[in-house]
């Protein structure tokens, strides 16, 4: 029997709406957002991201002397005992205030000759990640919100009040949690990342943003930007310089983690149509080609979770150290072979692809992590701090002496 | 099973990182204060106060450092907290951590509401992060063995939004569930064996 086109739509009307009415078909909602993209085939994979351990390690239980670094440079224990350490900032009278993530605390450590006194100085926030300073005022950015505490230096025992600085922010958890630091321009950079895995996102997500140090201004900076938790700016051209985390779910070995350059305003770097410069996604391209976009500067490799970004403008380290790029590597976890857990470094060359190369590794020892460096910041002599949010750590890099 | 998935297994066997550091010992010292509403072995029998009894550690540590910094509210735990050092949390973490759960008292509900249930937990992905079985996993709790009345109040708070959370992640995951979705799935989640 062959039914007519408007029987057989009337047969299929009748079966839905009966389906429907005795609520067989409960619609399918989003999975989580790490599971989110994770395609039909690899829907056994045990991967899942690393839970952050709830306590700092005991310095006992952190083996510097498994970092590695190249000829003539050292590696101590700095500090320990700092929950989920992420963002190093330096105050002006030599505070090194440090964000968290999940932790939702913000420290303050302070250098007692020879060891270091880490002080709370604001708890119970909501990811507070992002942490810039200047003029003697801290700012603070959380998932909503952007505060500042004025004349905090003086006040590390009693810490003055948090006042709103910027709260016109999406509220969402995933990729909500920002970088924060000041452009050379005097304005405050941020990133707004995307709520998904990979979505299209709404207009307002998946970008890095600014605004004037008093919270008027608000504009978009750059646009397809998945995920970027940090940035900085060349000391000489001061062209902003932004790591991104690339999607998840799409390979070992695709597609790469990438540092982008964004010299002006308005660029596009492909996000969620493109990845790295190259790969079309296979859901969410819209038909849109890849030569649209910004291509990276450098594919820095899958799943490394790039982190922090750092210009190296001291004098201690060998003198072509000056002007490169440190960049951290938190690690992987939607690969099977682990990958990152690193600080990398960068050198730009006139006329050529910048030179990508190892700075600092070792917190991986075969499949074991034991640390995951996040962040780096250059001290006054010119030595190099790298914080280490799953040890709970600062380490200090120094050279020659 | 392939080497990886092994590997994989043995460390999660191997149980949370607190534990390395956490004196069992220490924690069934100070756990004797916790009985009273959780029972002996972190097994409670208050239907409004959780089985603590072989959640996973780390949620346990994380839990008790939230209620302390006032992220997750609840008048009774607010000053328990407050008075616990961090050592303190290692050690009770670790301990009811390592307890034995006992099997759930509540009568299972009846078939046709049972698979309601189950089919709402498939539907919101629960197993995605709880683990198969809600046995929980590092990053998220266990749920089989908590009650019925406990499920439902944490889903409401979280869906309300006033539920502490430690990465807004189970926060997001409630938006979508209906209302009249929360307690089949309470009633199914509460009662397997």
């Amino acid at each position: 029997m062959r039914l007519s086109p408007f029987r057989y739509a009337l047969a299929l009307t009748v079966v839905v709406a009966f389906v429907l009415a005795t609520g067989l078909v409960a619609a399918q909602q989003a999975p989580p957002t790490w599971k989110q993209g994770q395609p039909k085939e690899m829907e056994s994979s045990t991967l899942s991201p690393i839970a952050q351990p709830p306590a700092p390690k005991a310095p006992g239980e952190i083996p510097v002397d498994k970092i590695k670094v190249p000829q003539g440079f050292k590696v101590e224990l700095w500090a320990s005992g700092i929950n989920n350490a992420r963002v190093m900032t330096w105050g002006d009278r030599g505070t090194l205030f440090v964000s968290s993530r999940v932790a939702g605390n913000v420290y303050a450590v302070t250098d007692k000759g020879g060891s270091r006194e880490v002080k709370t100085i604001a708890k119970g926030l909501n990811l507070p990640n992002g942490v810039a300073f200047k003029d003697g005022t801290l700012y603070i950015a959380e998932i909503h919100r952007i505060t500042k505490m004025e004349g905090i230096e003086g006040k590390l025992d009693s810490p003055p009040e948090m006042k709103v600085v910027y709260e016109t922010l999406p509220k969402d958890a995933p990729h909500g949690w920002k970088y924060l630091a000041f452009g050379p321009d005097g304005k405050l950079y941020f990133n707004i990342g995307a709520p998904c895995n990979i979505c299209i996102p709404p207009d307002t997500h998946a970008n890095i943003s600014r605004v004037n140090a008093d919270g008027t201004g608000f504009e978009y900076w750059a646009h397809g930007v998945r995920n970027s938790v940090g940035f900085d700016w060349h000391p000489v051209t001061k062209e902003l310089y932004f790591t991104t985390h690339a999607r998840d779910w799409l390979g070992e070995d695709v597609p790469s983690d990438r540092l982008d350059v964004a010299p002006k305003k308005g660029l596009h770097f492909g996000y969620p149509y493109c990845h790295q410069g190259d790969i079309p996604d296979p859901q969410f391209h819209s038909g849109r080609a890849c030569g649209e976009f910004a291509a990276p500067l450098i594919k820095t490799g899958p799943h490394v979770a790039g982190n922090g970004v750092e210009f190296y403008t001291g004098s201690m380290f060998p003198a072509e150290y000056k002007n490169r790029m440190f960049l951290a590597q938190r690690g992987s976890w939607n690969r099977s072979q682990k990958i990152g857990f690193r600080v990398m470094m960068v050198t730009l060359r006139q006329g050529d692809v910048p030179k990508y190369e190892p700075f600092a590794e070792g917190w991986l020892q075969g499949d074991q992590v034991w640390g995951r460096p996040v962040y780096t910041r250059q001290m006054k002599d010119g030595s190099l701090l790298i914080s280490d949010d799953y040890a709970g750590a600062i380490y200090r890099v120094s050279y020659g002496r | 099973m392939p080497p990886l998935t092994f590997v994989l297994l043995a460390l999660w066997l191997a149980g949370p990182v607190v534990s390395l550091a956490a004196d069992l010992e220490a924690g069934r010292r100070k756990a004797v204060s916790c009985a009273a509403c959780h029972g002996p072995d972190g097994n409670s029998t208050n239907p409004t106060v959780p089985s603590i009894a072989g959640q996973v550690g780390i949620y346990l540590h994380w839990q008790l450092l939230l209620y302390r910094d006032k992220r997750r509210v609840d008048p009774q735990m607010a000053p328990i907290a407050a008075a616990l050092s961090e050592g303190d949390m290692a050690d009770l973490s670790a301990f009811f951590a390592a307890q034995r759960p006992a099997p759930p008292t509540a009568a299972p509900p009846d078939p046709a509401r049972a698979g309601t249930g189950q089919r709402l937990a498939e539907t919101y992905h629960c197993n995605d992060c709880h683990g198969r079985d809600f046995a929980g996993r590092e990053y998220a709790p266990r749920l089989r063995g908590l009650s019925r009345e406990y499920l439902v109040a944490q889903m409401r708070g979280f869906k309300a939004r006033t539920r502490g959370d430690l990465d807004g992640a189970m926060t997001q995951a409630a938006q979508p569930v209906a209302d009249a979705d929360i307690e089949p799935l309470a009633d199914y989640i509460g009662s397997i064996k």
